[in-house]
């Protein structure tokens, strides 16, 4: 068996992977760790540089001019070098507005299901509690500005509201304030009706978190009411199983029996698409959520793995093992159409498809030897390398299109160090940065939808679990604890 | 009664020095007043109020490295660069009125079609006028909000708005920060030559729509350096969308002016 071979087969009962992609533009040239980043951009050094200047002057500007008072236009004047800095955003715990005894407890889960979306939005610098002004904040009327933008909280956001159960119903009010603008503050005024549970508590959270993001994340949505889904082992068999972002609410969604492995959540978020093991060998399998069962998919013999869906929900690439050797297939979602797009001697496994463009499809391939990754138009054209040593898998693509996010043991071999981290690499400069150092294997990351946060697996817990963390690296967080947890795949939305 | 005589002595002499001294002070006042007259007339009055004009230049400058303080002062006084940058504009009409005037018995046509093109240039020499209204800029009335002026990490910055209607930045500063921190994001400095390592300014204009969508883009004033000009534009169109407009906007689009510094 020779090494391509051995380590594809490793991967595959390991469990293969890639994942889609999400987009991730944050600060990434972010200086990690010396020893094992040797590239950066000077990004980030200029904007420490100028961070002096304060994220305040960002607006500089202004306006205008206009001599023609008839245009009526109007202008904001910025610029860069200004600093980035995340926003600074207080939010006091929500004020019940009925009597009702449920209050207490579904304020807290409530309070605390908005404080962890905002903080791991990854956007919001959270003014820590302890500096609030006293007394609550339940409606416009209780808002004292000198007391939030100014020291200590010295806020520019400040998020507060109300929420009342009466029967079975729960309504909550919220509201966003720029509190340095005090004579037009409100930047977002909702209100929302649910049931009253734990469960509609924290979706109103998520989806009152989602609004603030949107407003201030540059239009793009939150990712609090997003889902992730992987494969465990707790139930015996390796099974896929699903979670909300946070990793609350994980539940078991198929029951096959054998080992399923890769799922991957379609982009309209009806289906499930990933490989089991089963008495013909390992195929495609789909799930659909819609009718929580089986769907047909074509069996296509051979050893099929790794299923990845394109950014419009019609194609499925995959790798499949039916000619002898592994390439890489596109076929259409029904699972039709089958197309050969790869055609190299040794494996080529784990396509992704570029989210943003649909059009080029990055993968792993064997061809030299050990792992590499590649990106091609999604005909087989234009074949371009773009790690040069070590064993690098599990590509994902950003949403954005911009960055490749894998896992990489650089030095691969008998007497290397050989820790497998997560790296994010930008496809057009090939400038990588390292993003994991913890120890352990990180593999299989995943992004999130808004680009700003990757889902992966780590061993450096001891067992394998899925972990969060931001696109630049930051806000490490461990989302599983019990049994196996690996593969990691984030919705699309 | 000698003492009350004696101060009848000192009256007369006291009369004498109070008018010394009070045709001093006139003096005295009479030049500060001219002075003042004099000395402000560049000035504007508007510059001195509210924490406005202090707030612009000063912090801003003591912050920059070296270089930067020219630029700064031109960041700050946004309304001031225009002033230099119309200042070029006028003279070229000027020239084209005496080419014009050469044509004989054109003139009767000729002259109405200059007349169009001096309203073409309006956009322009308009901002000379402006440059005069810089000054109320410093007025700070409607600018001096909240977010007329930022202090944040030691620095301070500010920014105006003028213009009917024009208020964008005083009403939604929060939409401003997120355009402000959107292009800085996206702004990929490694497309930039590697040879350069200091470049002048490079100003970007383009129009955000109502769904948010950057739309327009135009170099308004180039670097000089290309691909720093190029980069500029590009992180404008690689974002997809700064989201949608505040709601209760009423306009369809806002204008911004985006300037890129790039040091190495």
């Amino acid at each position: 068996m020779d090494h391509s071979s051995r380590w594809e087969i490793e991967r595959a009962q390991q469990d293969i992977s890639n994942l889609c992609s999400r987009d991730g533009r944050r600060s990434l040239y972010r200086e990690v760790n010396a020893g094992n980043c040797k590239r950066t951009t000077g990004t980030h050094h200029h904007t420490l540089k100028f961070g002096v200047f304060g994220r305040a002057v960002l607006a500089l500007l202004a306006a205008v001019l206009v001599a023609i008072p008839s245009l009526a236009q109007d202008w904001i004047r910025t610029g860069t070098g200004l600093g980035v800095e995340k926003v600074r955003l207080a939010l006091p715990d929500f004020k019940a507005s009925t009597q009702d005894p449920k209050n207490t407890d579904v304020l807290k889960v409530f309070n605390d299901t908005l404080w962890n979306d905002l903080d791991n939005a990854g956007i919001f610098d959270m003014v820590s509690k302890s500096f609030y002004p006293l007394g609550l904040v339940g409606s416009p009327a209780d808002v004292k500005f000198e007391s939030w933008n100014g020291p200590p909280p010295n806020t520019a956001m400040l998020a507060f509201g109300n929420l009342g159960v009466s029967g079975d119903n729960l309504t909550v009010q919220g509201w966003l304030y720029d509190v340095k603008n005090v004579t037009s503050p409100q930047v977002l005024g909702k209100q929302y009706q649910d049931a009253a549970t734990s469960d509609a508590a924290r979706t109103t959270a998520h989806k009152f978190a989602d609004e603030i993001i949107f407003r201030l994340g540059g239009g793009i949505p939150g990712i609090a009411e997003s889902k992730t889904y992987f494969v465990s082992s707790r139930s015996g068999h390796k099974e896929i199983w699903g979670m909300d972002y946070d990793g609350a609410n994980q539940h078991a969604i198929t029951h096959v029996g054998s080992i399923s492995l890769s799922p991957r959540i379609a982009p309209d978020g009806s289906r499930l698409a990933f490989s089991s093991a089963t008495k013909t060998g390992w195929e495609i399998l789909m799930y659909s959520l819609d009718l929580n069962r089986l769907v047909a998919f074509p069996r296509y013999g051979g050893t099929n793995l790794s299923p990845a869906w394109s950014a419009d929900g019609t194609k499925l690439a995959f790798s499949s093992s039916r000619t002898g050797d592994s390439e890489i297939y596109v076929a259409d979602s029904s699972g039709g159409n089958l197309k050969r797009v790869t055609a190299f001697k040794g494996p080529d496994v784990s396509p992704t498809w570029n989210r943003k463009t649909g059009a080029q499809i990055a993968w792993v391939s064997g061809r030299t030897g050990l792992p590499q990754i590649y990106t091609m138009e999604a005909d087989g054209t234009n074949v371009q390398r773009l790690t040069d040593e070590g064993y690098a898998v599990s590509p994902a693509w950003s949403p954005n299109g911009q960055f490749l996010v894998f896992s990489w043991i650089r030095h691969y071999g008998p007497g290397a160090p050989g820790a497998q981290d997560i790296y994010i690499m930008d496809i057009a400069s090939k400038q990588w940065v390292q993003l994991t150092h913890d120890g352990g294997r990180n593999d299989f990351p995943s992004w999130s939808p808004d680009g700003r946060h990757i889902i992966f697996q780590s061993s450096r817990s001891g067992g394998e679990q899925i972990w969060t963390m931001l696109a630049d690296g930051t806000n490490q967080k461990q989302l599983t604890f019990t049994g196996s947890n690996t593969q990691p795949n984030w919705s699309w939305k | 009664m000698a003492a009350n005589a004696e101060i009848f002595f000192e009256h007369d002499r006291w009369g004498h020095n109070l008018a010394w001294s009070l045709a001093l002070h006139v003096v005295v006042t009479g030049g500060i007043l001219l002075y003042s007259t004099i000395a402000s007339g560049g000035r504007g009055e508007g510059w001195g109020a509210g924490g406005g004009g202090d707030a612009i230049g000063v912090t801003l400058v003591s912050t920059v490295p070296l270089p930067a303080p020219q630029v700064q002062t031109q960041n700050v006084l946004a309304n001031e660069s225009k002033g230099l940058s119309q200042s070029q504009p006028q003279p070229k009409p000027e020239e084209k009125e005496p080419e014009a005037i050469p044509i004989p018995e054109k003139d009767a046509k000729s002259k109405p079609k200059k007349e169009p093109s001096a309203s073409k240039r309006k956009p322009q020499p308009e901002p000379v006028e402006e440059a005069n209204n810089v000054v109320p800029f410093g007025q700070g009335g409607p600018v001096s909000g909240p977010y007329g002026m930022f202090s944040a990490g030691g620095a301070k910055g500010g920014f105006g708005f003028t213009g009917g209607g024009g208020d964008f930045g005083t009403r939604y500063a929060w939409y401003v920060q997120v355009v402000q921190r959107k292009v800085s994001e996206n702004w990929l400095k490694y497309e930039v030559d590697a040879r350069i390592r200091e470049a002048q300014r490079v100003y970007i204009t383009f129009d955000v729509t109502r769904d948010g969508r950057p739309a327009n883009v135009l170099v308004e004033q180039s670097s000089g350096v290309p691909s720093l000009d190029q980069s500029a534009i590009r992180a404008i169109q690689r974002i997809d969308t700064f989201g949608p407009l505040p709601s209760d906007y009423s306009g369809n689009k806002v204008s911004v002016e985006f300037w890129f510094d790039y040091k190495r």
